[in-house]
């Protein structure tokens, strides 16, 4: 991986485990001697700081309305060891993000992106202008997708707009929740070969990650999952992936 | 992308399924064995327009292309990034071949053919070519006198040529290597005989069309003379009188069609009033200027 790498996270569908992922990649980055960032870029209902159980007192809406800069909203995450932008929670403030600032917010960004050996960005779900954006300007894509029909159709629409704003770009799919591996590769064949057939080309397989009860557990108290569960299937996973990228 | 999984207990069923609901079209995504039945999934895309690139929103490039008149499917392609790189993507850009063949400076009446060819040929004099030059446009109350003060300036000599086998004998006159400027009359893009007479002077000539273009014209008109002329031979584009028009919309329009960008009239200067154009002097011209 190079150095100041932008790594957009996308779903299209909600609730597929973006945040949980980004959040443990990020962990699983920094594990691995990488200096990594986690960017809340969630204008709709951000939660990286909820599902860290930290209380940032500057966020990116802070940042946006210029009271304050990217770095003065930097946030470490001691447990994690990696830092972190949180987004504004609950508002759906920042969803309304005007072309301009958004640029310019994503300005700041890649500059910051240069202290970092990496960094991630966690983009709410729907295909609103901002997350086609935030998709298409980062380095790389990764799109999560389960084996439900509805985030299938929806990753594959994040796709879809990808290939037009990106005809350069590789996207990367990550299934998630998968019941097994051999369900998660099915998984992945089946949106494989939709893409090829309908975009012209298809996106490489990231990962799967098993569905895990304990990833659930993590979550609700606010702990990391290779912290509390280190040898837990989705924790082996996300590392699998960490040392892929 | 419309996706719907179908249970069956055989394979045929199942397919007979798919196709009831999703028609012929309906691409198999894959298939499983489940229990003692089995599970197809299907789907089925929609044919729609492409999509159009989501812009980068340089909102500053935005107004740029705006206050020019861009048409909205070049904008896609110029909005992807730095300008002067997404220019040298999207159009051509090229030399005039004056050491290959003869050009015949052509264009609608009034886009400026007889200066542009007086300040060609200044250019090669300013550098100790001297250039023959001829005006097959000798019917033109005028036309001849005004490209004759220059020449005369210039000390080089001017053919003046009513007729294609005139100017075909003024060719093979000449010494070789001699590059060739050719004045024409104005030629109405969308009167076929003049267009017609047009590809027969070039083809006696064997010359390369250069459509000589002036700025500030309705891009959409712009777009339809080009293709016009493109399909009459022209592969090369002069824009002219940008210090008479700002936006440049036309300009792009018409090279979109795919003549390439040769060289820009900037101001009524003979000896400076001609520049080759560049990828990066088009984009910083594109960008200044925007009210
Ligand atoms: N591999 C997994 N195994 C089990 N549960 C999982 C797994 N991945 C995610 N989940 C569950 O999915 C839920 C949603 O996760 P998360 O909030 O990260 O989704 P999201 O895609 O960010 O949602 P949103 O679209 O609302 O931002 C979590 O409660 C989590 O428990
Ligand atoms: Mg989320």
């Amino acid at each position: 991986m190079t150095h100041g790498q932008t790594i957009a996270i996308a779903s299209g569908k909600g609730g597929v485990g973006k945040t949980w992922f980004a959040i443990t990649l990020a962990h699983a980055l920094t594990r691995l001697g990488r200096r990594a960032m986690l960017f809340d870029a969630d204008l709709g209902l951000a939660n990286v700081d909820i599902q860290l159980g930290l209380t940032p007192r500057l966020d990116l809406a802070t940042v946006i309305s210029g009271k304050a800069t990217l770095a003065d909203a930097t946030l470490h995450c001691a447990d994690g060891g990696f830092d972190i932008v949180a987004g504004r929670s609950g508002s759906g403030l920042l969803s309304a993000i005007d072309p301009a600032t958004l640029e310019r917010t994503l300005a700041a960004l890649q500059i910051a992106a240069a202290r970092y050996d990496v960094v991630l960005l966690d983009l709410g779900a729907g295909l609103e202008r901002a997350v086609r954006r935030m998709s298409a300007w980062a380095n790389r894509l990764l799109v999560l997708a389960t084996e439900e029909p509805t985030s299938l159709t929806d990753a594959y629409a994040v796709l879809k707009l990808y290939a037009a704003d990106r005809p350069d770009g590789k996207a990367r799919i990550v299934v998630n929740q998968a019941s097994t591996r051999t369900a998660g590769e099915r998984t992945f064949a089946t949106l494989e070969r939709a893409c090829q057939t309908f975009l012209g080309r298809a996106p490489a397989l990231a990962g799967i990650i098993r569905r895990d009860e304990r990833v659930g557990d993590a979550i609700r108290r606010q702990t990391l999952l290779l912290s509390r569960h280190p040898n837990a299937p989705a924790a082996v996973d996300i590392e699998a992936i960490a040392r892929s990228l | 992308m419309r996706l719907k999984r179908y249970r069956a207990a055989g394979m045929a069923q199942a397919m007979a399924q798919v196709r009831a609901e999703l028609g012929a079209d309906a691409l198999i995504l894959a298939t499983q064995r489940l229990g003692n039945g089995v599970e197809v999934t299907a789907a089925l895309e929609p044919d729609e327009a492409p999509l159009t690139p989501l812009v980068s929103a340089d909102p500053k490039l935005v107004a740029a292309l705006d206050f020019h008149g861009v048409p909205a499917l070049l904008r896609g392609e110029l909005q992807r990034g730095d300008l002067a790189t997404t220019l040298a993507g999207a159009f051509g850009f090229a030399a005039l071949p004056l050491e290959e063949r003869p050009l015949l400076i052509a264009g609608p009446p009034g886009t400026g053919k007889t200066l542009t060819v007086a300040r060609l040929a200044t250019r090669l004099v300013m550098s100790g070519i001297k250039p023959l030059v001829i005006t097959a446009d000798g019917k033109r109350a005028g036309a001849t006198e005004q490209l004759a003060a220059f020449t005369k300036l210039l000390g080089i000599s001017l053919v003046v040529a009513c007729h294609p086998v005139t100017v075909g004998r003024a060719l093979t006159r000449r010494e070789p290597d001699t590059p060739v400027l050719i004045d024409c009359p104005g030629c109405d893009a969308y009167d076929p005989a003049q267009v017609e007479e047009l590809s027969a002077l070039a083809s006696t000539a064997n010359a390369a069309i250069v459509l000589v273009l002036a700025a500030g014209l309705d891009p959409a008109e712009a777009v339809d003379v080009a293709r016009i002329y493109a399909s009459a031979g022209a592969r090369l584009l002069i824009a002219t009188k940008l210090d008479l028009a700002r936006r440049l919309g036309s300009i792009l329009a018409a090279a979109g069609t795919g003549l390439a960008l040769a060289e820009a009239g900037i101001g009524p200067g003979a000896a400076d009033g001609l520049l080759p154009i560049t990828p990066a002097w088009l984009a910083a011209r594109l960008l200044s200027g925007v009210s």
